[in-house]
């Protein structure tokens, strides 16, 4: 039973991490001028977007991502593969926290002049993450190899 | 096999490249004009800053995660699970350093800027790389 419930986890894990890539990482909603529609500026795992322009060198975030998540997916077969996994994916969680509180910061103070009601913030995508970190950490617990 | 002492000592020398890595310049991007940013664990220094660029901060705390990697190492001595926590969160926070990097040195190219790594990254992974290498062979030896 344990065996079942640990790879379950595990592939959950696994799933909403890669999952996460692509949803928001984080997001400025601003008005570039009165009475205009907003414009979003989105962060994902796999690109950076402003309204309709895509930042060609974005930074690939889903890369280690998805490489720790390869990691809890082999780690269904060894424990300390899946605790590696888990503890690496919790450091690319707190890298990128660190990345986009900032970036976040960065955008709020460099344009509230310019619209003073814009909305910046975490995407659901770095929730989904650090959800996917405690279902890891949780199937590392649940483990039955050694 | 690798030995305890032997695994001990290269995640002991991974936490001294790691810590000196903390304080070295990671990456830098020259402009025209003499403006220059460089990154590094605890902030971003923009040195001869013109009158136009934007406001706020962009300035983040990567030394944060890597401290706590850092920590797990050292505790590592002592709890060989911590070594292996410690190491692989370094490699996972080193991921993302490495996307940024890619990242920048494509926006530097494009905007005819000067690119360059620095003595950080190096000790960066080469810390990471030589930590991860003591905390899998203490893993082994612990098995043994």
């Amino acid at each position: 039973m344990r065996k079942i419930v640990g790879i379950v986890l595990l592939g959950l894990a696994a799933a909403a991490a890669a999952g996460a890539t692509f949803l928001p990482l984080s997001e400025l909603l601003i008005r570039l001028a009165p009475g205009q529609p907003q414009t979003a500026y989105v962060t994902t795992g796999w690109s950076t977007r402003f309204g309709g322009t895509e930042d060609e060198h974005g930074p690939l975030f889903g890369i280690p991502v998805v490489l720790a998540a390869a990691a809890l997916l082999a780690g269904t077969r060894w424990r300390r593969v899946a605790y590696a996994g888990a503890a690496g994916l919790a450091g690319v969680t707190g890298m990128l926290f660190v990345y986009l509180l900032n970036a976040i910061s960065f955008h709020e103070e460099g344009n509230i002049a310019i619209d003073p009601a814009l909305e910046a913030g975490f995407g659901n995508g770095i929730w989904v993450l650090v959800g996917a970190v405690v279902l890891a950490f949780g199937a590392v617990v649940v483990h039955p190899d050694d | 096999m690798i030995g305890r002492p032997t695994a001990i000592a290269l995640i002991a020398a991974g936490v001294v490249l790691t810590a000196t890595a903390m304080v070295l310049p990671w990456y830098s991007t020259a402009y025209a004009g003499g403006v220059e940013v460089v990154v590094r664990a605890w902030g971003t220094e923009i040195v001869d800053k013109p009158g136009d660029w934007p406001a706020g901060e962009l300035s983040p705390w990567y030394g944060v995660p890597v401290v706590v990697t850092l920590a797990l190492l050292v505790a590592g001595i002592w709890i060989t699970r911590a070594a292996l926590a410690g190491a692989a969160g370094q490699v996972g926070a080193a991921g993302v350093v490495a996307a940024l990097v890619v990242s920048e040195r494509g926006h530097a190219l494009d905007q005819q800027g000067d690119f360059a790594i620095g003595f950080g990254l190096v000790f960066l992974v080469l810390g990471t790389l030589v930590a991860l290498a003591g905390a899998v062979a203490l893993q082994r030896e612990a098995a043994a």
